[in-house]
């Protein structure tokens, strides 16, 4: 991981109906790393990484370096969810190709375009779902196919909002291990929302720990300790000992390696 | 002004149906086999983007923009088109900067709209008579100037949805993560809504405003039953919503039917959605 950084908030507030959500965020997200932002419901997470896409109006700057000279950051966003008619008869290599096609779906998928779409389905292990309909995949394989739909983009910056919300225990811990996979073979930066502080932990290599404003940030293993859990999440968290999360951590590790084995 | 008369020679040869041989039927159908495709697309995204009340909202303007036209001393035609663009815009102007609900947005607009409209009519009863034409619509009455912009429209509505058919269905699934993954939202959402004001207001002298809405949304919901993914999902709406225009005016011409085609057109298509209702459920029973 670099140490120069690939975003920089400096001073970011955001305001929505007139409450403060954020308060003169000040944060770095180092290039090539993985980047976990943690911290309580209604932190402002989220908004966060709204600002950081465009998605809400903010004072302050939100800088981006490492993008090739006078041209955009490459984003590829991985939602928390999608809201859709579930019964909308799309299928999952359509939902890929649609953003990468000018011809319009009904005069049928192009050659080009479908074996691209497979390709990035073949990176996150889901060439089996190409003929799916988007509507009736899981949790986690929906998760898979908005990796991939982000993947597509060739990011420099992959932004995930709780991707692995609502996912199990297995599913989680195997999206994240893909992910760094990814990350290594791709060379992009992983920015996440995350409330599983044992991920962060296992996988993240800096940490912003938020609560409308940054109460930690760096190396999770020096950041996360007692008191700033304790003036993040309230002071029944400062009373988790980091050890006890780096454990679980890597118990969380050791469980993938076995199922791996299996 | 285009001269259409060889579009209806040739399409009164086409249906040779004794009905057909008058030249208001023939403009009849060409209205017909021109809005029918036009409802039946912007109906998929209608659908995926949840928008039937804006399409309710935008036919129920209809009179009043023919008030504001009998009020300027305009062609109310015209004043009409007009309106329904601005109202059409208007709401995705509010929408996009406000943080209300669309519904919420949408009731705003609409309920202004239809007061404003039955201020005018309250006050003028020569109105009324013409906010009446609004209600059940007549598709017999369409002239050579509305028939040449609808097949303007026609061309430009296509030639947009060739370009952005893929796009629009993104923004309906998740609009910032389309506008992450760099499609113009901003620019497709206001186009769309422009077009869609238009296609309705155009499909309220067809149907009239009580029944626009379904003219929209029958068709694609029942595609959405038939098709299996979302390139098919367009040829049926279009198919059915094609079948059910074609069949709705000659079934009207009939005399022992002798009823509103506008009717009689969302009937048929109705029809087809029970068909694909029973196709659907079977589908999943065998599932």
């Amino acid at each position: 991981m670099s140490h120069e950084p690939a975003v920089e908030f400096d001073q970011l507030t955001v305001r929505l109906e007139g409450m403060t959500v954020l308060d003169r965020v000040t944060a770095m997200v180092p290039r090539h790393g993985c980047t976990a932002i943690v911290g309580p419901n209604g932190a402002g997470k989220t908004t966060l990484l709204l600002a950081l896409l465009g998605q809400i109006p903010f004072t302050g700057q939100v800088r981006f370096s490492g993008g090739r000279p006078g041209r955009a950051v490459r984003m590829g966003y991985v939602p928390q969810r999608l809201s859709f008619d579930r019964g909308m008869p799309i299928t999952v290599i359509e939902f890929l190709v649609m953003g990468l096609q000018n011809l319009p779906l009904w005069m049928g998928l192009s050659k080009n375009c479908r074996r691209r779409a497979q390709h990035h389905l073949q990176s996150v292990h889901g060439e089996d779902l190409a003929n799916r309909h988007l509507g009736a995949l899981s949790g986690g394989e929906m998760q898979r196919i908005l990796l991939a739909l982000a993947l597509q983009q060739e990011p420099e910056l992959l932004v995930l909002d709780e991707a692995a919300a609502g996912v199990d225990f297995q599913g989680e811990q195997l999206f994240c291990e893909l992910l760094e996979s990814l990350r290594q073979e791709r060379r992009f930066t992983q920015l996440m929302v995350s409330h599983d502080l044992a991920m962060v932990m296992a996988h993240a290599s800096h940490v912003i720990c938020l609560k409308g404003r940054v109460t930690g940030e760096g190396c999770p293993h020096q950041v996360m300790n007692s008191d700033v859990l304790a003036s993040t999440f309230g002071p029944h968290m400062g009373v988790v000992d980091r050890r006890s999360l780096m454990s679980v951590a890597e118990e969380k590790k050791c469980e993938c390696a076995r199922n791996h084995n299996r | 002004m285009i001269d259409l008369s060889f579009i209806y020679q040739a399409l009164g040869r086409l249906i040779p149906c004794p009905c057909m041989e008058a030249r208001f039927m023939q403009q009849a159908l060409l209205g017909l086999l021109l809005l029918a495709p036009m409802a039946a697309t912007m109906g998929v995204h209608v659908v995926n983007h949840r928008m039937a009340f804006f399409s309710d909202a935008v036919s129920h303007t209809a009179f009043t923009g023919v008030a504001i036209g009998l009020i300027l001393g305009l062609n109310p035609d015209w004043t009409m088109v007009v309106f329904a663009l601005v109202f059409g815009l208007g709401i995705m102007v509010v929408q996009r900067r406000s943080s209300l609900s669309v519904d919420t947005v949408i009731g705003v607009f609409f309920s202004a709209g239809i007061a404003f409209g039955l201020a005018v009519v309250s006050r003028d009863r020569s109105a009324a008579v013409e906010a009446q034409t609004f209600l059940y619509g007549d598709i017999l009455t369409l002239d050579d100037p509305e028939l040449t912009m609808l097949l303007l429209l026609f061309v430009f509505l296509f030639v947009f949805m060739w370009f952005g058919y893929n796009r629009l269905l993104y923004i309906g699934l998740h609009p910032a993560l389309a506008q992450t993954h760099r499609v113009r939202v901003r620019l497709y959402q206001y186009v769309y809504a422009a077009l869609l004001a238009l296609v309705v207001i155009f499909s309220v002298r067809t149907v009239g405003m009580l029944l626009v809405t379904a003219m929209l949304v029958v068709p694609a919901a029942a595609a959405r039953n038939f098709a299996r993914s979302a390139g098919r999902m367009f040829w049926w709406a279009n198919l059915i919503g094609v079948s059910s225009a074609v069949a709705g005016l000659l079934i009207s011409a009939q005399n022992w039917a002798n009823t509103a085609t506008g009717a009689t057109v969302i009937l048929v298509a109705c029809l087809w959605f029970v068909v694909s209702a029973l196709v659907a459920w079977r589908r999943t029973r065998r599932q």
